[in-house]
């Protein structure tokens, strides 16, 4: 029997939601539903020995401190495997699962294996573990432990995985050799007729992932241009009136500067977690250069700033929300009139 | 225009009083062989070798390898501007005999490279550890340049792979293969609903030890042109590049072109196999752009739906690679690439020198950084010290016990790019 | 045309007709060197990749880049980045014999293969 350990977030151990997503690191005194549905899967030939939770802001927060913790726990298990998640598209226990899964491997070499959501900014961690695609939301949870448990088992069992389209794992992007059943050059001439028939291929070597967009062209006149100030740096009002998360944002604010002529410690802060604040809390012109735009509107170097700056959270946000953040302000500031954009983060 | 390729099927060569073919054994005489390398002044001598796979001997460094052909029917000689003047070529009946090859090894320069095992590991990645190889080891006069050492040791090749060819001329051979290529009106009536279908064939051509010669013109002196398929099976293309042992195009695989095998066995039946179009690897940024635009053009002025695109060599050819991609899927032609690729020992680093979002159809012919351990073998033909310093190896791949740690990349055509192999990676 | 190397073989045979620009040091330095060129204004004209020797091989580079300076040439940029960071991929496989280890008896030869590369590109040109 192949011994396995599995790592959660809070929110599956039990203990609550996001108001207990705080919480350290800790051993489950009797695995949880979620580590029993994978026992069940295992049909006997592994077991979940013990299950390791910790709170998903609390790693996020602490995050070298929590991996540390997370690891002895594991080491001391002595297990064959380790599964983390899944975490289907939740940010901050995506970012937790990969990061886990990432650092036991590493540290500890030990296999390991995560399931999440392809939109999940935890698949960052795909070249250091084996990340298993999963539905969005815990809905798949079935469908993902059936995917998940074949290969934790052949990971437990210390076999080699086949390539990632056959086992159905994420893309790693580490290259390993193999003999095909056809040449090369009879692979490109089938290759050739199923893209021409318009029908499913399989590339051999993906691209490496472009996301790049083409520069406009320069604004005509900078001397009469409109200018607005956007950030992922979470540069909000003192006390984040519109409770922008401090990761994986769900959502962002647009406030009004009319008249601001700096931000000062009194009035703006950080919503940003993930990185110190004390600089950006004790001087947030440093993240939304409210004091140098108004220097340069006085001088006449630029028309004018923007009324309404639009701020986010970038830290685990997935590039989809982040996306669909812009597109809508877009809008808004096409409408207003907005010549120009300057985008800060962290 | 139609081809037939008479194949003899070779399956041993041996050293005997007279040259001649008897079933399927190629009897040579050593110092008709001989003497037709030392024609050449340039050389000072010769060392003739056989090594028939499963047998326990490493050939290294390789410099080129070449199958004997002859036309036995049509107009021209094989290797027209070498060994034949320049007719044209690529009609009527060649034998050739498959099954052996004729490898050339030499010191040109100090770091040269190639390793072909007939045994064991090395064996697994190389094509030649199939084919029986008549091996010349030539050594060149004192003080000769490189350049010339270089081009007295392609020569020597093709002309003793010639006078073999010969030996095949009044054979009958074992099984005859017809390749029919179609004129443009002809496909277009005959394959009204077939996709139309080209191949790009770039050629490495970059200067000394990186060069390719059409009907002996040097490529890098080109402009992007077309070549029937069949004339490349005679010989119309000869590789003069020994840098980069993996990924190089030797002229057996140029002779056996598999991309043009592959479109020709389709032709009629997927597709409409219309024609190929081919192009160099200069240094020059200037030569990279029109070369490509003129790929791109060509493929636009031929009505094709797709073309397979194939490479040779690492580096600066992966952005000839990329241009030629995007800017013939810019023109509405749908491109497969042919390539191999550099992701470091671990695998974990970006494997091309180039990426392009156009290029979403590629074959990969493996990771030529992964590192193999070859065994010591009893007989090595050439020199053995080289292996320190040919592409791939290094200082201490010469094992005490006489084998090789080395990356892939010093086994000849171990990640051909012309997909002559079945070595991929994902 | 103005070539930037570190081989004195290409610097003795073309400074009499055209801008050298001689780098004391190895092939990642003459990359940098042309780098900043590019960032000045010059064009590239020649691949920073040139030949089928390996960054981690040859010890030697020859690149020619625009005698002119004009306004900064994007696709240079891209170029000469993207071949940096193919140089360091490469330079993480350190090779006793190799690159900037590369022993006596074998450096005239790189040096060589170098100038006739180079000389494929600036004697046609």
């Amino acid at each position: 029997m192949y011994k396995i350990v599995h790592y959660i977030n809070q929110f599956y151990a039990g203990i609550g939601g996001e108001d207990h997503a705080d919480v350290p690191p800790a051993k489950m005194a009797e695995i949880p539903a979620v580590s029993k549905a994978f026992n069940a899967a295992f049909k006997g030939e592994a077991e979940i020995v013990a299950t390791i939770y910790c709170g998903d802001s609390y790693f996020a927060e602490n995050t070298d401190k929590a991996l540390n913790e997370i690891c002895e726990m594991i080491k001391a298990e002595n297990p064959d495997m380790v599964i983390a998640g899944p975490a289907f598209n939740a940010g901050r226990y995506g970012f937790a699962a990969g990061n886990v899964a990432a650092a036991v491997k590493a540290q500890l070499g030990i296999p390991t294996l995560t399931g999440m959501y392809e939109e999940n900014p935890g698949t960052d961690y795909k070249s250091k573990t084996i990340i298993v695609p999963t539905k969005n939301s815990a809905a798949g949870m079935r469908d993902a432990v059936a995917k998940m448990a074949p290969l934790a088992l052949k990971l437990a069992k210390g076999e080699e995985l086949g390539p990632y389209y056959v086992e159905g794992y994420m893309y790693t992007g580490i290259r390993k050799n193999l003999f095909e059943e056809e040449r090369g050059a009879k692979r490109a001439v089938d290759m050739m007729l199923k893209k021409l028939a318009g029908e499913p291929f399989i590339t051999e070597f993906p691209m490496p992932n472009f996301d790049r967009v083409a520069p406009n062209p320069p604004v005509a006149d900078i001397t009469k241009a409109k200018i607005a100030l956007c950030t992922s740096g979470g540069i909000v009002p003192k006390g984040n009136p519109d409770h922008i998360e401090s990761s994986s944002a769900s959502h962002y604010g647009k406030y009004d500067i009319e008249g601001v002529q700096y931000l000062t410690s009194e009035t703006y802060q950080t919503a940003h977690g993930g990185y110190d604040p004390v600089y950006a809390n004790e001087d947030p012109n440093r993240v939304l250069p409210v004091d140098v735009m108004r220097d340069l509107e006085r001088e006449g170097k630029i028309g004018s700033l923007h009324r309404y700056f639009y701020a986010t959270v970038g830290n685990g946000t997935a590039v989809a929300n982040a996306k669909k953040f812009a597109a809508e302000y877009a809008q808004e500031l096409k409408a207003d009139g907005v010549d120009a954009v300057i985008l800060t983060s962290t | 225009m139609k081809l037939e390729l008479g194949l003899i099927h070779v399956t041993d060569v041996q050293f005997g009083p007279e040259s001649k073919i008897e079933g399927s054994v190629v009897y040579l005489n050593e110092e008709e062989i001989k003497k037709i390398v030392l024609e050449d002044e340039t050389i000072k001598s010769v060392k003739l070798d056989i090594a028939r796979p499963g047998e326990s001997v490493r050939i290294t460094p390789v410099k080129d390898v070449v199958e004997p052909r002859v036309k036995v029917e049509g107009r021209g000689g094989v290797f027209p501007g070498w060994t034949h003047k320049v007719d044209t070529v690529g009609e009527g009946k060649t034998n050739v005999l498959k099954g052996m090859a004729v490898v050339t090894t030499g010191k040109i320069v100090g770091f040269q490279e190639g390793v072909i095992d007939m045994v064991g590991e090395g064996a697994k990645y190389t094509p030649f550890s199939k084919t029986v190889n008549l091996v010349l080891d030539i050594e060149p006069v004192e003080g000769l340049k490189q350049h010339e050492y270089e081009k007295a040791v392609r020569l020597a090749n093709l002309k003793v792979s010639t006078a073999i060819g010969e030996l095949a001329r009044n054979i009958t051979p074992d099984e005859v293969k017809v390749y029919e290529h179609d004129t443009i009106m002809e496909g277009i009536k005959k394959y009204p609903d077939l996709p139309r279908v080209g191949y790009v064939l770039m050629l490495q051509s970059q200067g000394l030890l990186h060069d390719t010669y059409v009907y002996g013109v040097d490529a890098k002196q080109t402009l992007t042109t077309m070549i029937m398929p069949t004339e490349i099976f005679d010989g119309a293309i000869v590789s003069g590049n020994c840098v980069s042992a993996c990924d190089k195009n030797p002229t057996y695989i140029h002779e056996n072109n598999p991309v043009v095998e592959e479109l020709f066995a389709q032709h009629g039946k997927t597709l409409n196999f219309v024609g190929v179009i081919i192009t160099n690897e200069n240094v020059y940024l200037a030569d990279k752009m029109r070369s490509s635009d003129w790929s791109a053009k060509l493929c636009k002025y031929l009505g094709l739906d797709g073309v397979i695109i194939s490479q040779e060599g690492f580096g600066n050819p992966d952005t000839d690679l990329i241009m030629n991609c995007k800017k013939i899927e810019a023109e509405g032609v749908k491109t497969v690439l042919i390539t191999d690729e550099y992701a470091g020992q671990d695998g974990a680093s970006q494997s091309l020198a180039d990426a392009d979002v156009a290029a979403d159809a590629v074959v990969t012919g493996g990771n030529a950084n992964v590192v193999v351990h070859l065994p010591k073998l009893d007989k090595v033909i050439g020199h053995i010290e080289y292996v320190d310093t040919i592409a791939g190896g290094w200082s201490g791949s010469l094992q005490p016990d006489g084998s090789i740690i080395a990356e892939l990349q010093v086994i000849t055509s171990s990640t051909n790019e012309q997909g002559f192999g079945k070595l991929s990676a994902r | 045309m103005t070539i930037v190397t570190n081989n004195p073989d290409v610097k003795s045979k073309y400074e009499d007709d055209h801008t050298v620009v001689f780098v004391e040091g190895g092939y990642k330095d003459v990359l940098v060197k042309v780098r900043d060129l590019v960032h000045e204004g010059h064009q590239l004209l020649t691949h920073p990749l040139m030949g089928s020797l390996k960054p981690n091989e040859t010890p030697y580079r020859s690149i020619a880049v625009s005698a002119q300076k004009g306004p900064v040439d994007t696709d240079s940029v891209i170029l000469i980045s993207e071949s940096i960071e193919t140089f360091d991929k490469f330079a993480k496989i350190v090779r006793p014999d190799r690159g900037t280890n590369t022993p006596e008896r074998l450096l005239a030869d790189f040096r060589l293969i170098d100038l006739t590369l180079i000389s494929s590109a600036v004697d046609f040109h």
